[in-house]
């Protein structure tokens, strides 16, 4: 008897989704037990990956994303010889979900990648760190965020591993000798971080719910999607609106 | 370890030391041809861009990628029961989080396909589990690390079936002699035949 209920669950899921959310939605609850303002819990490993300069590992509920950076040697732009680079790069395949295909980086990927790195650019590392010497060398980090399994909310874990990874990163130590850049990999040195950021994503579900942190299976029904980055002052860093369906004042001001 | 997806048909982490791969298994689903009498298995590696403890890799598939697939396709694909999916196609997607040696890599990316497989549910004749070798002057040294592996004279690939006792690739790269090559394809046997160990008392526990 059990068996039969719970296949015939599984079976109302996949051919009405919209009514499997609605049936929660409508009493105040959602599909997996969370209350609609409630974000999933999130776990934190930094130093996850040797071969990299900084990494993290970020587990939001099923979705897993790591972070590497890595640290090149490059020579600075003529308009601000002082400073290095910050590259992020959020890499979608079709290991974590069915719905990208191998290849260059998807539609979402190259957006996530953008946003992503105008939020960064704002101020959080100080680029003059970076430089080695003035016009001549500096630090290139590229950040690459894998996902490894898509469970909805890439881009609140891809800014929360970043961070991480940025806080592990050790930039070497190096030295120009003649032209020549030589870095010692054993002397890293931490960078400091102007400002912490931390996200927030939420969902307009089925134009009447606005849900915190959706997962997979709500996104999917998502009409628009609002993301909220706050620093550790309390202070606005970013708000981003992104899906076709309009949201409500009322609504932007709920998840502020 | 192994995990329930809600998206692909069956996914494995495999870490074995420093190295760490991730696969996803999607089938069977639609073929391309349809008129094929048996399933095709198609595999595509890459590396993450942080992966090696070298340059950061590209995003654009080099060539050594592409030839990392196909061999991971040849080494996995005698294993399925491929005629048992006519007109279908098996994709298996891997990407390399972090790398600590080549073969060594190559090795753990043909046990964490077998996993995944397993985990997929695709009909197997046995699981294929794979070691690689390297030549240290005179003596073979089992899963040699990066900084080995540089040194080494010679590196050898092996994937084995247990249970049907097939080899289904072997790869040397490097100079030898032919008693060296048989010494290490015994030892080598024997070793996969413990990886093998290894990976069916995961999937066991993954069943309880």
């Amino acid at each position: 008897m059990a068996g039969s209920v719970a296949f015939a669950i599984e079976a109302f899921k996949r051919i009405h989704p919209v009514e499997f959310e609605r049936r929660f939605l409508s009493q105040g609850t959602r599909h997996d037990g969370r209350a609609p303002g409630q974000f999933r819990a999130l776990s934190v490993a930094k130093g996850t990956i040797s071969t990299a300069h900084g990494s993290s590992t970020v587990r939001l509920g099923n979705t897993t994303v790591v972070c590497g950076i890595k640290a090149e040697v490059c020579e600075p732009d003529v308009k601000t010889p002082d400073e290095g680079y910050l590259v992020t790069n959020v890499d979608l395949s079709p290991m974590c979900s069915a719905r990208f295909r191998a290849g260059p980086p998807g539609e979402s990927a190259q957006v996530a990648s953008e946003h992503l790195a105008r939020l960064f650019a704002g101020g959080v590392v100080d680029l003059r760190e970076l430089c080695i010497e003035s016009g001549q060398a500096a630090w290139v980090l590229s950040a690459d965020i894998v996902c490894l399994r898509h469970d909805g909310n890439i881009i609140d874990a891809a800014v929360v591993a970043l961070m991480a990874a940025l806080e592990n990163l050790a930039v070497p130590a190096a030295a120009v000798e003649s032209g020549v850049v030589s870095a010692d990999r054993t002397k890293g040195r931490r960078l400091t971080l102007r400002r912490r950021l931390f996200p927030a994503t939420f969902t307009l579900v089925d134009d009447t719910c606005v849900v915190a942190d959706a997962d997979d299976a709500e996104e999917q029904l998502a009409t628009a999607a609002v993301l909220v980055v706050v620093d550790a002052r309390g202070r606005l860093a970013n708000v981003w609106k992104r899906g076709a369906g309009a949201v409500g004042r009322q609504a932007i001001a709920q998840c502020l | 370890a192994l995990s329930s997806a809600s998206a692909a048909s069956g996914t494995a982490f495999y870490e074995q030391g420093k190295i760490r791969i991730s696969c996803a298994v999607y089938g069977p689903r639609q073929g391309r041809r349809s008129n094929a009498r048996a399933g095709s298995f198609d595999c595509d590696f890459r590396y993450a861009p942080f992966a090696c403890s070298w340059k950061r890799r590209s995003h654009v598939r080099g060539a050594d990628e592409k030839e990392i697939s196909l061999i991971l396709e040849h080494a996995v694909a005698p294993a399925i029961r491929l005629e048992a999916y006519p007109k279908a196609c098996i994709d298996a997607f891997v990407t390399v989080i972090e790398s600590d040696g080549k073969a060594a890599t190559i090795a753990a990316a043909i046990n964490c396909i077998s996993a995944a497989l397993a985990d997929a549910g695709i009909e197997m004749y046995d699981s294929v589990a794979a070691c690689s070798m390297g030549l240290a002057g005179a003596r073979w040294v089992a899963d040699c690390a990066q900084p080995e592996e540089d040194a080494a004279l010679c590196s050898m690939l092996i994937a084995y079936m247990p249970g049907a006792d097939e080899i289904t690739y072997i790869l040397q790269h490097g100079k030898t002699t032919p008693e060296q090559t048989d010494q290490a394809v015994q030892t080598c046997t024997d070793m996969c035949a413990r990886v093998y160990a290894v990976i069916c008392r995961y999937l066991q526990s993954s069943l309880e």
